[in-house]
This record gives C-alpha cells, structure tokens and sequence, in this order.
C-alpha cells in the first residue's frame, strides 16, 4: 500500500510519456490514452479511500512515502495524506476524468493538450500529497507551466492577457511563500526536519521574533502574512481575486473546471495544511480579520457576479463568493466550521464543476456565452423549451450552487454559519446576505437564459448528448448523495481537521 | 402501536417514491404517473389516519412521539440528530396535509388531462406534498429548514412549469426570492437557538424555555430570545405572504390552478404559520406578540382591500388567501394558539376548495375575468355547491369551520386589545381583524355573485360551456371538501359539535382537547427533558399520560388562563360581534352584486383615488422591483462590477504592471548608458518573452513545451541564485 500515492502521483505522468509515442494523427488513440490514464488515477483514489484509516488524526503511516532527495539540504520526496487532503485528492481524480471527457471535441494540437492536462493532474496530486516544503513549493510552481500554456494556448480571444495575469499573480503570492519557507528553513536550524512540514505544526515559532529593516517583529505574526498572502492569491480572497474573472472567461471549459474545481481549493489546503497549524498564535489572532475577508468575498463576489453579462464570468465570481465561506468557516476555528470548510471545498468542487461543464456544453453549441449582448437583446432565452435535458441538469448544478438543502451546498454552509455564529455574530448576519444575493444572481441569470421566447439560434441547438449526460451523471450523484448523506466525506475528514481544531483551540 | 422512525418514514417517503418513479420514468408512463402519485398521497393518507387513530386512543393533550437517529457525528463535541416529533398538533397537520393533497392530486388528473406539461406537473406535486409531510414530521428546525427550502424549489418549479412565457420566469424568481429574504433571516434564528439551546431540537428548545436558558443572554445587543424569535418569525413572514413582503403569492398564480391549490391551501403558505406555532413558548417569552399580532392584521385588512377591486377570480383567492394567513398570524399573536392552528386546518380545506373550483370554472369556460363571466349556477352545478359552502366558511357564517375558528381568534383579539385593559398594538390589530371580518364575506360574495349569478356578461362564452356532469376527477374532490367546511366538523364552539370527534368514540371536544400550546401549565414537562447519550436511534419517548388533563368547564385557550371570565364574555361578544359583520359583509354584497341595488361604481366614482390606490396594490411591486431592486441593488451591482475590472484591476493590478515597466525602463537606460551598451540587446528581448514563448509555443510542437519549461525553470532558479 505504500507505493499507492506514488503511482496516483505517476500514472499521470506514464500517461503523458504514453502521449508522446503516439504516432502522428491518431487522436482518438491520444484521447483515449488521456481517459485511461485519470480513469485509472480516479480508481487508485478510491483504492487509497478505501484503504484510508478513519481514526488516524495526522498522517496515515500505510501511505507515507519518505526518501531522501537533496540530503545537503535535508530535503525529501515525502508523501503523505490524511482526512483533509483525502477528500481533495478523490475530487482531483475524478475532475480529471470528467475533464478528459468534457475535452473530446478538442482539435487544436490535442497531443500537447492531453499532455499538459495530465502534467496538470501529476502537480495538483503533488500539491496535495508533498509533505515537504520544497517539494510542496516544486509543485506548486510546476503547476503553475501547464495552467499558463493551457490558459495561453487553448484560451479565447484574450488569452495571452489573462494567462499572463495568472501566471504573475499567483508567482507573486508564491514568491511571499518562498520567502516564508527559507525563513522557516533558517528558524529551525536547517536541521533534518527544516524542511518537513508536518515537524513545523503546532506553534513552535511562537516566541521567534525576526528583525527586518531595524525593526523586530514576531516571527509568527509576520510569516504567517507572508503565507497568507500566498495561499489568499490561490483561493483568491477579496482583493487578490481579479486574475480569476480574467483567467476563467478566457480558459478553455475543461481548465476553468480544474481552475474552479481543484487549483481553487489549493489555496485553502494552504491554510489547512501550512499556514494555520504552523502559525497557530497568528491565525487565531488574526480571525476576526481573515473572517472579514470572507464575508467581503462572499458579498463582494456575489454583488459582481450579478451585474455580469458573461455567464462564465458570473460563475467566476460566483467562485469568489462561494471560496469566501471557506474562510469564514475557516477563521472560526470550531468543530463545526472547519468541517464545514472542508466540505465546502469538496461541495463547491462539484458544483462549481458542473456549472463549468454546462456553460462549456452550451458555449459548443453557441459559440458565445452572453446573457445579454453588449447591444442589449438577450444572448439565449428559451432554452428550458430546447433543451430540455440540458436543462434538468443545468437545474441541479444550479441549486447546488446557490445551497438547496437536499443538495450538498447546504451541508457545508450550514455548518460553516453554525461555527461562526458565535464567535462572529455580526459577521454572520452579513455573510447571510450572500445567500440571498447568492440565489438571486443564480436564478436571475437562469430566467434570462431559460425561461420566454428563444432567439433563432437557439432553436438550432442540439440537446446534450450521450458522452456529456454520461459525464455529468458522476457530478449530479455527488451533488444530491452528498447533500442527503454527507457522513462518507465528513467521516473521513472529521479526525484529522479535529485535530488541528484542538490545535487551533489551545491558542485560543 | 410501538412507533419508530421505520414505521413512521412510510409517509413521507410514499410520495418521495412517486416522485422518483414520475422523473425518471414519467415520459415511458404517461398518464399513469398521474394515478402513481395519487395512490402514494392516498397511501400517506390512510397511514396518517391510523396514526391519527392511535392518537384519539390515547387522547392526552401531551402525548408525543420523539424519535431520532443521529444523521452526522463530528466527534464527541458536535453532532446532529434528525428525527420524527409527532405531538397532536403535527398529526392533525399531517391528516390535512395528505388529505388534501390527496384530493388535489384526484383533482389535476382531471384538470392537468392533456396539457403540455402533464408529466412535469405529477413530479412537483408529489414532491412538494413530500416536502410538507417531512417539515411537519421534523423534530428539529434545521430539518424543518431543508423542507422548508425544497418546498420553495417546488413552488419556484411549479410556479415557472409554463416556461415558454416570460412571466412565469418573473412570477417564479419572484416567488422563490421573495420568501427567500425570510429564509436567510430565518437561518440566523436557527443558529442563535444552536448558540444558545446547543440544539435545535423542538423539545430542547421547550425544554431551554422551561430552565431559564434565555435569561440573560443577549445576541448583538438584542435579548437573545428577542432576537430569536424575531429571526425565526421572519421566515413566518415570508413563506405565509405577510406584510411586508407578501408580493410573491399572488405572481404564484402563474402555474397550474391545482398547483396553486395546493401551494395556497395545504402546503407553503401553511407552513409559516406552523413554524411559528411550534415556537410559540418562544415568541410568547420573547414579548414578541404584539409585533406579530399587528402583522398579522396589517396583512389580514390589507390584503382584504385589494381583493375587493381585484377582477380576475383567482387574483381574489389570492388576496383572500393572504388575509386569511393575517387571521392565522393575528391569532399567534393575540396568544390563540389553538383556534390559529384550527384555522390552518379549515383555512387549508375551504381555501384548497375555492381553488379547485376555480380551477373547474377556468378549464369549464375557459376564462378567468368577472367582465365575461356570471350566470353559471346552472351550467355548473357542483362547483356552484362546493363554492357556496367554501364562500360561507371563509366568510364566517356560523355552522361552517371559517366561524369555529376566526370568531375564536377575534374573540381573543378582543380580550387582548380591548378588554384585558392594556391598550396598544394589538388594539390596533383587534381592529384590523373586525375590519377584515366585514371585508372577507363582502369580497368572497361579490366573486361568486359574479360567477355564478346574474345574468352572463358574454353570452357566446356561456353558450359554449357545457353543462357540468360529475365525473370523480373534477367534482369528487370539490364535494368532500365541502362536507368538511361544515363547522360539526370540528369542536371548540357552540356551534361546532365535533361530528368527526363522533367517529372516535364520541369524543366531540377533539381538537380542544388535542391542541395546546407548549407553555405555561405543561410546558413544564420539559425541565426534566435532558439530552442522552446516542445510539444509533434513540428511543426517548415521554408519554406524560398522568399529566393528561382536560378542563371541560374551563377549556383555557390564550396565555391569560387566570382570567377565564373575562376570556370567556370576550369570546361571547366575539362571536355576536363577528356575526353580524360577517351577515354584514354578505348583506351588502348582495345589495350590490346580486340584487344590483346599489351600484359599486358609486364607490369607485366617489374616491377615485382610493380604488386606484388599492388596483395598484397599495404599489409594492412598484416600489420592490422598480426602486429596490432595479435601481439601488442592481445599481449597486453595477457599480462594485464596474469598480472590480475597471478600477481595482486595471489601475491597482494592471497599473503594478505599469510601474513595473517604467522602473524597467529606468533601470534599463541606467543598464545600458551607464553600465555597459552590449547588455541593452539582451534584455530587450526579455521585454517581450511572454509573446516570445507563446509565440513559439503556438507551432504545437511538443518538444517546445519542454524547452520552454525547462528555460523558465532554470532561469527561474537562476534568480533564486542570484
């Protein structure tokens, strides 16, 4: 079992050398080396969930990986996953699969494309398995090459533009993150374990100041702003969210599903995993500012989301809203509210997805994605009449979204209010408004683009067909199962985000 | 009968079933997905009924069924139980509930026969009437929540089923919106219960109430029983259409008239009026009352107005239904917490009644305006009976259920706002009530004097209805609901003998006995209550039958049991006054619309500007949509969106760029003049290797991607070295 992380880590890159050999011409081989290869990575997923020890709070010992990479330095190849990593890792393997799917009408240079999305895959997986800062930090940049040629290359019109804005503004974060890293890699001596995450958890810099420029600052305070900054980049927080629209309107369908679904949530992992259990004292004592960020993300990104005219970049900033209660069930700090921001992560990975995947479906048929034109007539409406399928499906998304109970939105929702409402009651009674904003913008846009009198064209668009409801089929069971019975993903959770929640509560 | 959740769940998910099977399989079924889901009501019915059986056998005002399962565990500190709490009260609802759904679902087989979305009609409905059977079988309102909200995508589902207009996408977002300004304020009132009770559980909550938790507590500066219960009664607001935010419900009219049956009369709007029933100790601890009280006759006045001048039949029902809703909430908030539930009931059976007889009238003549209508006793006999009955209930006339329970709620009204000596809010509330309760009989006479009487405005129309033959789908339902507005029905008055009560081994005083409120004398029942270790089902089950008790002298109804004198010449008052208004109300419309003795447009000549006013609906939508939401929420919209790209990013983010690039330039001359002039060649390139790389990398060779990366790598470590 221990090579397990090992091959979900390097099936994709076996797909990719796979790829290669494959003569010229033949892409439906390519495509389906591409489906094999995530299918295979989505099945080792579930090999590693139905291996994965539930009682275990930290890593599980069954699948850690450790070996020597630059021993001068004390680095390591070390691979680990435990309750808060587990449900991401399930959602990457089977985002990539459905993307493989959703990517079938491709034509330009499909070689490239498959090759890069499986590179993408193999660094999201790394991401989420590395257990050393430097191996985190590789990945974390590496994964950065295949979003900015995917975004460049296969992108819309300004794709060169917002390829570039997200290369550099996430580099930028990174770079915050390096910085902390190396001062970590000083503060504990450059010892063996300078560079091992996990031996860094539990607020072991509490009392380290470090002097910049003349003046001395605590250690804590001051990296864990350097961390956060680079994760709030990723997740992105209120103001370091304008790469979003940019890079989603212009990604092609199946990158704006990984970008929302998976890269997204990367940022929170970031908390979970580095910036929360190493600085300890900092987060606790900057909560009540993390949580403002949160309910300003929430309403900031719901009151853009509705002035949109582009559907895709409605559901952009949706992103940015629905990431804001991450954090605010993040900087609750509760049994309830962190449970309920990784299921958030997990719940807004699957409906975030489905929304991308339809306005993808549609955006083949149509070729333009406005709810409204520049000109003012309406980009659609009618296709409740003309697209009847598409339509139930697109419902479910949809409600997902915007949190119906009976649907899984609601779950993480729900237990990210009930966390915070005690700690931030003021702060809740805002963020309430985003759910309210939250179903406006959802259903006004649903009404333009569904409901009255069709536009010609749209009388002209075939209904979905067998491979898109074949792909949307995993995506919709995972949206009502979940939201019916959310035990399986809270149980494999609830350990190990507990632990850090006991954590948290000591510096509290 | 031992209850458990497995024996209970077969209600609920009965109709879940039918709902499951007519999605999936309902285009392969046809019309025999119609039949599926009346026979899953039915069954629900039937099981209600036993249950209900078993209730009458034990016939204790406190005897309730609690049972739960845990649905979520997070670890020794926090987990969450859901489960099934049937008292009296929520076995009553259910029987209404399935009953009518029952014959509402009868009743669309005939009227949905052939319409386009026929199918798409029998998976909502099943759904919804799930929906409602499963928030009132919740024990706790976090589950009461998830009902709650389906319910509203049913609604939202059934409202916006005639997709192709573009009204039904407006009446349908407007409906699911609306109530949804409710829900969310309603959410914030679970959570400060879970804040403060630790659950959201009815009987931790009673039980909370009881042990003085509230004491003390303050959330945001409010009391935090004040701020609960307002929250909570929020979500009241908006799913029963209060004031102010009642303008959804008559936009609801869009979707098929059952559907608007069963959303009017059994389901949605019902459950506002419950929710705040089951957290009425709460609202009664709170001081809330009078607040709730005036909203409710603010709603049940102002609502009766614009019905008067409305001139489609099912805008009338609509306004009609809302008023009524005022009555119910009126009756919470003057402490009537019996006759508010009695009137859910026979609210739920006259008004689900009118709706499908206004159903039959439409599909029968194919029109819905009073302007060609009238005459059609004869051509509709049966619908005619069935409205007359209904149309007496509502307006109060003693023999029917609309009397049993409004005069009992006005009685109170009375006693609390007139002679109990305090004098303020409710006065004003008590008033509103008498007033509508001159209004209601006035309007419901004019609409089905102008229906059914009179001579037909347009005769071709008349000519070409067929005269009504009974056929089971569209007269069956009709005529066992209008046995059921009959007051012998139900107890709790001097003209109610409790005929159903009869059934059950002659215990007439039913409902009186049955329905109580969880506070004061019995409330106490609850300080023992204390949460216990869980197990996969918890088989707590209080059954206090010693604390059974049953004043027949007495019979207590509102808060102020000491003065039972003064409660019960108030009741007596109550019912002479209510008579003769609603003798009143009927008297002149009959004047006016029947023996056409007086000309309504004496009125409408008179204060032009007063009918005007209430044809436009006192202007809420106006306001609503075309100030608040056009104007300041999508203004506001506008402008963060237009501060997002076209300030935030393109002068803070872009404008980095920008600097970048002149500090570029600057260090670039100091490069090249000062330093050395070959370098100027060099990093001329790199202004552009963004371009450069795409440039190349759009040949699609794959070897270029390779290079590319290993480049930026290395050049990246590179820096890292430097």
């Amino acid at each position: 079992m221990s090579g397990l992380l090992n091959w979900i880590l390097w099936v994709p890159v076996m797909g990719i050398v796979a790829i290669l050999f494959v003569p010229k011409g033949k892409d439906q081989v390519i495509r389906y080396v591409a489906l094999a290869t995530t299918f295979i990575t989505f099945v080792l997923t579930l090999v590693l969930y139905a291996g994965f020890d539930q009682t275990i709070p930290g890593m599980q010992p069954a699948f850690a990986v450790k070996i020597p990479w630059i021993p001068s330095f004390n680095i390591n190849y070390a691979l680990g996953v435990d309750g808060i990593s587990l449900p991401m890792i399930i959602l990457t393997g089977l985002l990539f699969f459905i993307c493989i799917l959703s990517s079938w009408t491709v034509t330009k240079s499909i070689k490239a494309y498959f090759a890069l999305l499986l590179m993408l895959e193999s660094t999201v997986f790394g991401v989420f398995f590395a257990m050393d800062f430097f191996l985190f930090y590789v990945y974390w940049e590496v994964m950065l090459l295949p979003m900015f040629f995917l975004i460049g290359i296969w992108g819309g019109e300004n794709r060169e533009y917002a390829a570039i804005k997200f290369f550099l503004y996430t580099f930028a974060g990174s770079i915050l993150m390096l910085v902390g890293i190396i001062a970590l890699y000083y503060a504990t001596g450059k010892g063996p374990e300078s560079f091992n995450i996990l031996a860094h958890h539990g607020g072991k810099f509490v009392n380290e100041t470090v002097t910049l420029f003349g003046s001395t600052y605590s250690f804590e305070n001051l990296f864990f702003w350097f961390m956060f900054i680079g994760f709030a980049i990723k997740v992105p927080v209120f103001p370091f969210h304008t790469w979003l629209p940019h890079a989603h309107v212009q990604a092609p369908t199946a990158i704006s599903v990984i970008l929302a679904g998976v890269l997204l949530k990367m940022g929170t992992y970031g908390f979970l995993r580095i910036a929360f259990p190493i600085f300890p004292q900092a987060a606790v004592n900057y909560s009540e500012i993390i949580a403002w960020l949160g309910v300003i993300s929430v309403l900031y990104g719901a009151f853009c989301a509705m002035a949109q005219t582009d559907v895709k970049k409605l559901v952009a900033y949706s992103s940015v809203s629905h990431m804001g209660f991450v954090m605010l069930g993040l900087s609750a700090m509760t049994v309830a509210g962190m449970n309920g921001a990784v299921l958030q992560m997990f719940n807004h990975g699957t409906s975030t997805a489905m929304m991308f995947l339809m306005i993808g479906v549609l955006y083949e048929r149509s070729h333009h994605r406005w709810i409204v034109r520049p000109d003012g007539t309406k980009g659609y409406g009618g296709l409740y009449t003309h697209m009847p399928k598409y339509t139930t499906i697109f419902i479910i998304g949809m409600f997902a979204s915007l949190g119906l109970p009976g649907l899984s939105g609601f779950i993480s929702e729900a237990l990210i209010f009930i966390g915070i409402f005690n700690k931030f009651t003021t702060i809740t009674v805002i963020a309430v408004v985003g759910l309210l904003i939250g179903a406006a913008y959802l259903l006004w846009m649903f009404k333009r683009m569904f409901f009255g009198e069709a536009v010609p064209e749209v009388k002209t668009y075939a209904d979905m067909n067998m491979r898109e409801i074949g792909y949307m089929i995993p995506l919709c069971v995972c949206v009502i199962v979940f939201g019916v019975f959310p035990s399986p993903i809270l149980n494999i959770m609830k350990t190990s985000v507990g632990a850090l929640v006991e954590l948290m509560a000591k510096f509290n | 009968m031992e209850y458990t959740i497995q024996s209970i769940a077969p209600i609920f998910l009965a109709p879940v079933i039918a709902f499951i099977i007519n999605a999936f399989f309902g285009r392969k079924l046809k019309s025999m997905s119609n039949w599926i889901a009346v026979a899953a009501i039915a069954f629900s019915f039937v099981y209600t009924l036993r249950i209900f059986t078993d209730f009458m056998g034990v016939f204790a005002t406190d005897y309730y069924i609690h049972k739960t399962f845990t649905w979520f565990d997070l670890g020794p500190t926090f987990k969450l139980d859901l489960g099934v709490y049937l008292d009296n009260m929520a076995v009553i609802m259910l029987l209404m509930v399935t009953g009518v759904a029952t014959l509402i679902h009868l009743f669309s087989t005939w009227y949905m026969k052939g319409d386009s979305r026929e199918g798409r009609f029998f998976v909502f409905l099943p759904l919804f009437t799930s929906a409602m059977i499963g928030l009132v079988l919740s024990d706790n309102l976090l589950l009461l929540f998830v009902f709650w909200e389906i319910m509203g995508f049913c609604s939202y589902s059934l409202i916006g089923i005639y997709y192709e207009k573009e009204a039904a996408g407006n009446a349908s977002l407007k409906a699911f919106m609306t109530t949804r300004i409710g829900d969310v304020i309603f959410l914030l009132g679970i959570l400060a219960l879970w804040h403060i009770v630790g659950s959201v559980t009815y009987v931790d909550i009673y039980g909370a109430i009881a042990n003085g938790k509230f004491e003390g507590l303050t959330i945001l500066g409010f009391s935090a029983a004040g701020f609960a219960a307002f929250t909570i009664f929020c979500g009241n607001i908006g799913k029963s259409a209060q004031f102010p935010i009642h303008v959804w419900l008559p936009d609801a009219m869009m979707g098929p008239t059952p559907g608007s049956a069963l959303i009017h009369a059994a389901t949605m709007v019902a459950a506002g009026v419950y929710l705040s029933l089951r957290i009425f100790p709460l609202l009664e601890m709170s001081g809330l009352l009078p607040f709730v009280a005036i909203i409710g006759g603010i709603t049940a006045v102002g609502a009766a107005t614009i019905a008067l001048v409305q001139d489609d039949l099912k805008s009338v029902l609509a306004y009609s239904t809302i008023s009524q809703l005022g009555y119910m909430v009126l009756g919470i908030g003057v402490g009537s917490y019996n006759a508010a539930f009695m009137h859910i009931i026979t609210h739920a059976i006259f008004k689900a009644c009118l709706f499908m007889c206004a159903g039959s009238i439409i599909h029968s003549i194919h029109e819905q305006f009073f302007n060609k209508l009238g005459g059609y006793k004869k051509k509709l006999p049966f619908t005619y009976i069935a409205s007359l009955c209904c149309c007496l209930a509502i307006a109060g006339i003693p023999f029917f259920t609309g009397f049993v329970s409004k005069d009992r709620i006005l009685g109170d009204a009375l006693y609390n706002g007139f002679m109990s000596g305090n004098f303020g809010l409710v006065s004003i509330a008590a008033l509103f009530g008498f007033i509508g309760a001159f209004l209601t009989p006035f309007y419901m006479f004019r609409w089905l004097f102008l229906i059914f009487h009179g001579t037909p405005k347009d005769q071709s129309l008349y000519d070409h209805c067929h005269k009504e033959h009974f056929s089971v789908g569209q007269n069956l339902p009709l005529l066992i609901l209008s046995v059921f507005t009959l007051g012998l029905m139900f107890s709790g008055s001097p003209t109610g003998q409790g005929w159903l009560g009869h059934w059950f081994g002659g215990k007439t005083e039913w409902f009186k006995v049955l329905v109580d409120a969880p506070y004061s004398k019995n409330i106490n029942k609850f300080t023992t209550y204390e949460r216990q270790p869980l197990s996969f089902e918890d088989t707590r089950e209080i059954t206090t039958l010693e604390h059974a008790h049953y004043h027949h002298q007495s019979g207590y109804y509102g808060p102020n049991n000491e003065n039972e004198h003064g409660i019960h010449s108030a009741h007596v008052w109550g019912a002479i006054m209510s008579i003769f208004i609603a003798f009143g109300g009927v008297f002149l419309a009959f004047l006016m619309y029947f023996r056409n003795s007086l000309n309504p447009s004496v009125f409408t000549n008179r204060f032009p500007r007063y009918y005007k006013v209430l044809q436009n609906k006192y202007s809420f939508d106006e306001f609503y949509i075309g100030v608040l939401v056009q104007k300041v929420l999508l203004g506001l919209n506008n402008v963060l969106a237009f501060f997002d790209m076209g300030v935030y990013d393109r002068i803070a983010i872009d404008g980095w760029a920008k600097v970048n690039k002149v500090i570029y330039k600057a260090s670039n001359w100091f490069d090249s003049v000062i330093v050395d002039s070959v370098a100027v060649d060099g990093t001329a390139t790199s202004v552009n290797v963004f371009n450069l790389i795409l440039r190349i990398v759009q040949t699609g060779k794959i070897q270029m991607y390779f290079i590319v990366m290993l480049v930026t790598l290395v050049g990246y470590v590179m820096s890292l070295g430097l």
